[in-house]
């Protein structure tokens, strides 16, 4: 109540409801960028962003050189994958991915090369160089930079991983007016962006106006929650002498980062409910703070997508920091060699943060383009209780961020009735958990909106086999 | 006088009532085909909707309509179905009961890299987190069949679900009810069918490396009963069609032979089959 009013009274941009959940980000803000290069093997997912599958375009037990494609496929949402560190390629072999639903993938294992080799000398301060600003955005073409994006297979790194290409694109019946940087990141415990936004800021920014001269955007906003002040300056300073853009700063509430949510809290524009409204309807493109230096790297220098900086953190791990990562390394190697292994509390493992990151099932399974950070959690941090009845109370009412009511559609999953379900928007449900997050009763909401979701997707799939 | 007046009122009132009566019937009349009613009689009234109409009312309608067959009955079987063709002046051909086999015969300590889960306690909610255990084919174990079935005849037995053949009526509820499709209608031509009980999909490695008794897709059985066995991938399938559930040598042999233990009987075993379990039982039990 005195967090919303301070909220209204400071002028910060905010969207109405959502929560507050603690931060929890000091084991990891405050340690710089460091490279990680694992010794073993790399396992590379073909499915690393939404939409089919790629399929290898290399051959088993063939030599790969950094940066170079090895695999890719024709179909407009798709991005292409490209080897993370020199190697030799092996059979394809299946993985299971950190994502949600044990989905499982083919996958390309690299062997590396030998040390000093497998990657471009001088990677890390490559990286992060910040002498960005003697590039000139408007001397691009924008369709150059929309094919530079597409073949450097950036996607969304804030998790979503759509294809970032498809994003830009020019679209003569929805235009683009302005484009939101998200430096939000309002997932407790995650520090990757805030880490990049302090080292290379000006390498965002650089992305950033290359990705709204692509749109054809005339304004740029850079959106960063009030609890970064640090990133706030460097990317102010960084923003400096570049028109059309506006640092702006938003109250450190979940889930900020969210379109639906970011976009009403800067622009005051509401964008139409999902699966069908998009940020695009109303004239918005959002783009991640990771994806925004991709898109610098990629069309400036060429550079492929090949690592990522990850957040290891948690109580449950020794040392938590930030690592440049590449594509493919196993949790377990990253978490061991890395974070200095895990404690002997260590409950569970997350791919991404407490509120929407999934529990990894093994520690086998590899980082992958949509992966920003793992947390390890101890017993104490987690907060699991036995389900209890509604009281009805309507408090996942009050703070859900897209104006659901999470109760009635969780009731409706519980007795298999998904019609109804779908009566009260199941699909517009973004799965943020604000809901699950304040139930007294401790009714897991998100999980049985989640999985009424999927067993809907279910049904349509055995309705269609029925009727052929 | 006054009784006598409205006697005679209500009397000539009677008469009129009476006559405009009988005369709406005529007029009025709507022909319902008396054989709905008939139907409806003959059919067991378990209002279940396995026949896929909202229940024994609108089947015996759609029955005399000819858009449901007359044998479309799941609950009633065949009795049911050759009354409905008496009365309907049709023959009925005899067919096979279906009746549901699950395709997962792991038991709790058969199924490896299983982890604590604490959400949602239904197989729908365990599906999405997906890694309760390893095997991302098998049962999950948390009942939603069992929790479907109407009629009593789906049990938990060991972590994996248990038709009670005697209950069931092959209405088809559980086979909706499984987010993991495990669950299959297929003829019983016999009183027990041989099942593959596994679902994964995966190659021989990655099958023994998430369960003790998967298939690991040798293609043994097609080698030795090439006409019920078929292994188009990873997996054996038996072809209902050709699969008279005769125990024939060369099934024997199959059962005999096979390295994985996935080949299930199903259903209630024959007198003889009974007398041989029993003997089986009292072997092992003696070892």
């Amino acid at each position: 109540m005195i967090t919303a009013l301070r909220e209204r009274m400071s002028g910060l941009k905010s969207f109405q409801r959502g929560i507050h959940p603690p931060h929890r980000k000091k084991y990891s803000e405050s340690v710089p960028i460091e490279l990680f290069t694992p010794e073993s093997n790399l396992l590379i997912p073909m499915s690393q962003h939404i939409g089919p599958p790629c399929k290898p375009t290399i051959k088993p037990r063939e030599e790969v050189t950094y940066g170079q494609k090895i695999a890719e496929i024709d179909h407009p949402i798709s991005a292409p994958i490209h080897a993370t560190l020199a190697g030799k390629t092996a059979m394809i072999a299946v993985t299971l991915l950190p994502g949600p639903g044990g989905r499982r993938c083919d996958a390309v294992p690299i062997k590396l090369a030998s040390d000093g080799e497998a990657l471009p000398p001088d990677f890390l301060a490559q990286f992060l160089d910040r002498n960005w600003d003697s590039v000139e955005p408007t001397s691009y073409d924008p369709e150059e930079i929309i094919q530079k994006i597409r073949a450097g297979g950036l996607v969304g790194m804030g998790g979503a991983t759509f294809p970032t290409y498809f994003k830009l694109k020019r679209n003569p019946d929805q235009p683009v007016d302005t484009i939101v940087l998200n430096g939000a990141e309002c997932e407790p415990y995650l520090t990757a962006d805030h880490r990049l936004m302090l080292e290379c800021p000006e390498g965002i920014v650089c992305g950033l106006m290359l990705a709204k001269h692509a749109a054809g955007a005339q304004r740029a906003i850079i959106a960063i929650e009030e609890n970064k002040p640090d990133a706030i300056e460097a990317m102010k300073k960084a923003a400096q002498g570049r028109p059309d853009v506006e640092v702006m700063v938003c109250a450190a509430k979940y889930p900020m980062g969210g379109e639906r949510q970011l976009i009403p809290a800067v622009l005051k524009r509401v964008v139409p409910s999902a699966p069908k409204g998009l940020p695009l309807n109303v004239g918005v493109v959002v783009v991640n703070v990771s994806t925004a230096h991709g898109i610098a790297r990629a069309v400036v220098k060429d550079l492929p997508f090949t690592h990522r900086v990850v957040t290891v953190t948690g109580l449950g791990v020794k040392k938590p920091g930030n690592f440049l990562t590449p594509i493919g390394t196993s949790f377990k190697e990253l978490i061991e060699t890395c974070a200095g292994g895990v404690t002997d509390q260590a409950l569970k493992v997350l791919a991404g943060g407490p509120m929407m990151g999934p529990t990894v099932p093994s520690l086998d399974v590899p980082v992958t383009k949509g992966v920003g950070g793992i947390t390890v959690m101890i017993d104490a941090e987690t907060m699991h209780r036995e389900e209890q009845p509604c009281i009805r109370c309507g408090r996942c009412i009050d703070n859900c961020p897209l104006y659901l009511s999470p109760t009635k559609i969780a009731h409706a999953v519980k007795h298999g009735d998904y019609d109804l379900a779908n009566q009260y928007d199941m699909q517009a449900c973004c799965e943020c958990g604000c809901c699950a997050f304040v139930c007294p009763a401790q009714i897991p909401l998100a999980h049985y909106i989640r999985a009424g979701k999927n067993e809907w997707n279910h049904i349509q799939v055995q309705r269609k086999a029925a009727n052929k | 006088m006054t009784i006598v007046m409205a006697a005679i009122i209500l009397f000539g009132l009677t008469l009129i009532f009476a006559t405009l009566l009988g005369v709406a019937k005529e007029i009025l009349r709507v022909d319902e085909d008396p054989r709905i009613e008939q139907i409806n009689e003959v059919l067991p009234s378990a209002n279940c909707g396995g026949c896929g109409f909202a229940g024994c009312a609108d089947f015996a309608k759609a029955v005399v309509e000819g858009k449901a067959p007359c044998d479309g009955c799941p609950v009633g079987g065949a009795e049911t179905a050759a009354d409905v063709a008496a009365i309907l002046g049709i023959e009925v051909v005899q067919t096979a009961p279906f009746r549901p086999i699950v395709h997962c015969g792991a038991k709790t300590q058969d199924k490896l890299g299983v982890v604590p889960y604490e959400g949602i306690e239904t197989c729908v909610g365990a599906n999405i987190v997906g890694v309760t255990q390893a095997c991302a084919y098998g049962c999950l174990g948390y009942s939603d069949c069992v929790r479907a079935c109407t009629f009593d005849a789906l049990h938990m037995v060991e972590g994996r679900p248990v038709v009670d053949y005697d209950k069931c009526t092959g209405c088809g509820a559980c086979v909706k009810a499984c987010p993991r499709d495990l669950i299959e209608l297929i003829p019983f031509k016999e009183e027990r069918m041989l099942v593959v009980a596994c679902a994964n999909k995966e190659s021989a490695k990655a099958v023994k490396a998430v369960c003790k008794v998967g298939c690991i897709g040798c293609k043994l059985c097609q080698r030795f009963a090439p006409d019920v066995f078929e292994v188009p991938g990873n997996i054996a399938d038996i072809n209902y069609e050709k699969y008279t559930g005769e125990e024939t040598e060369e099934v024997k042999k199959v059962l005999d032979k096979c390295p994985a233990e996935i080949l299930l009987y199903f259903g209630r075993p024959k007198l003889k089959h009974a007398e041989q379990l029993a003997a089986e039982k009292a072997a092992t039990s003696r070892n």
